[in-house]
């Protein structure tokens, strides 16, 4: 009965891990700034930025960093290799939870879900507390050319 | 049945929880500077492609650098003094058998009302955004000589003030990558009705924006459109320019959205933000409040509306608070552009196409002199 029992749970737990795993891979966001490589490390997906169409500050004419970012000790680092999506979870039906974005653009982070609504095409939707107050935008997934 | 699955349950959380602790030490303190030292090979991101070929890009609504949008807002407006030099009735009123009062000036203390406002996003894809919003707005006069007022203008401002509700609706409507289409489309209230006793909808303002444009980089976005609007109080059908741009830099900027507002930005850092410009203001306000049962003047039978345009030239100062709540503080000059009155038999609209189409005289085209302001409001801004 306990070995029925492990082996249901066993051939359940592997079947959430290989449907969540179909989030790993890169992404671009629809505004084609930047790359975005989702990894898995524990039971949890990261995304780290691994590309970005405009990568030297203007200013400084370096690599750009996180100079937005509201805690002055982490404005040096570089954005290529932020992780942007942090400590996402599958919940089952296509869609991760539990997660933060972050946007470099003003330093905020914001409560995050991913919905797969297919194979290549993520809906992700960063919000204020509430789901409703929050604003979805579409990642479409890409292939590196060998 | 229910112990068994109650036993999966348990079985399922003790193995889960045995997971996490294997994995504790791996996901706790995950670093978010992983790619100071990493041996990720970010070269071979050069060159990729979509998986899917189909897929298609679409512009968003924002630019780099611009301002935050305001989902919610608090907010409170305060006019220093000001005179009111109100006309007499220059028609007689077909009701008034005094209709030919005289002019009188109102010496204005200060004039100063809430001002609400949100706009929840109700759709917000990458292929439409949709929101609806809601306001309200009011007006208190506070007069010096309150007592001795004669003109039924200023006692009905005196006595009712004036109030601003309505609905808006915005859709942005990416076509492609670079070029957008925007909707906006509001029905307001406004008049010096009660709270408690709302006007009929016959006199619902209606003011309706359409606007094509392009948003050639990330820092730039400009259209051009057609308006529907009561911003200089009486109705108006107007050509409208937007503009939104970044310097690369990420200092300096635009907003503008010709002719209801334009600003240039000064962007300290990405939480605060100086603007120097103006925003053209304005309303058709029903003077709907029969405020002297006693006379035999009935405003409610008057048909009589102030057509309120005011420019607002100003500094405004943007900054986080914490977080998504941000404060916005304005100081300025307000410019009086007309507060003059028109009779609208039953709410029916006299379009003058400043005054090409109609030379339609006001009945009561009345003088203010214009004074410092100031505003203050607290915001949640969007992502």
């Amino acid at each position: 009965m306990v070995l029925i029992l492990f082996g249901g749970l066993f051939s359940g737990f592997v079947q959430d891990t290989k449907e969540g795993d179909r989030l790993l891979g890169v992404w671009e966001p629809s505004n084609g700034r930047a790359r975005v490589k989702v990894e898995k490390i524990g039971t949890k997906y990261y995304g780290k930025i691994v590309w970005l169409k405009e990568p030297t500050d203007p200013e400084t004419k370096q690599p750009k960093t996180d100079k937005n970012n509201p805690d002055p000790g982490l404005r040096n680092v570089p954005l290529k290799g932020y992780r942007m999506l942090k400590d996402f979870v599958y919940k089952g039906k296509d869609e991760w939870a539990d997660g933060t974005i972050y946007d470099p653009l003003n330093g905020s982070t914001y409560s995050c879900t991913i919905k797969m609504t297919d194979e290549n095409t993520l809906e992700i939707r960063g919000y204020i507390g509430v789901s409703a107050l929050g604003r979805t935008d579409i990642w479409k997934r890409l292939v590196v050319k060998k | 049945m229910m112990l068994k699955r109650y036993s999966v349950l348990i079985t399922r959380t003790w193995c889960a929880a045995l997971l996490a602790l294997s994995c504790t030490s791996l996901h706790a303190q995950v670093d978010t500077t992983a790619g100071a030292a990493d041996d990720e090979d970010y070269g071979q991101y050069d060159n990729v492609g979509f998986a899917d070929d189909g897929a298609k890009r679409f512009c968003s609504p924002k630019i780099e650098g611009l301002s935050p949008a305001k989902l919610i807002s608090v907010g409170y407006d305060y006019q220093m003094g000001y005179q009111m030099i109100a006309d007499s009735l220059r028609s007689q009123s077909p009701f008034a058998p005094w209709g030919n009062f005289n002019p009188d000036t109102g010496e204005v203390a200060y004039s100063h009302g809430l001002r609400l406002a949100c706009n929840i996003p109700v759709v917000s894809k990458t292929s439409l955004v949709w929101q609806l919003g809601a306001n309200y707005w009011e007006q208190q006069y506070e007069f010096k000589d309150g007592n001795s007022l004669s003109n039924p203008m200023l006692t009905a401002l005196r006595d009712n003030g004036l109030r601003t509700m309505g609905i808006n609706t915005t859709v942005f409507k990416p076509l492609n990558d670079k070029q957008f289409l925007l909707f906006q489309g509001s029905a307001d209230m406004s008049g010096d009705f009660q709270l408690s006793k709302l006007m009929p909808a016959r006199y619902l303002k209606y003011s309706v924006a359409a606007i094509w444009g392009k948003r050639p980089t990330e820092r730039k976005q400009w259209g051009i459109g057609v308006s529907r609007t009561y911003r200089v109080g009486e109705l108006n059908y107007i050509p409208i320019v937007l503009f939104n741009w970044t310097d690369a830099s990420n200092k300096w900027g635009t907003e503008i959205l010709f002719p209801a507002r334009a600003h240039v930005r000064r962007t300290i850092n990405s939480r605060n933000m100086v603007f120097a410009g103006y925003e053209l203001e304005g309303q058709s306000y029903r003077l709907y409040r029969n405020n002297d049962p006693s006379a035999n003047f009935d405003m409610r039978r008057e048909d009589l509306e102030i057509r309120r345009g005011e420019i607002r030239l100003r500094l405004v100062y943007e900054f986080s608070l914490k977080g998504f709540v941000w404060m916005s503080v304005q100081a300025g000059y307000r410019i009086n552009y007309r507060y003059d009155v028109d009779r609208l038999t039953d709410g029916a609209e006299i379009y003058r196409g400043f005054g090409l189409v109609s030379d339609a005289p006001y009945v009561m085209v009345n003088q203010l002199t214009n004074p410092l302001y100031f505003n203050i409001s607290l915001n949640l801004v969007s992502p």
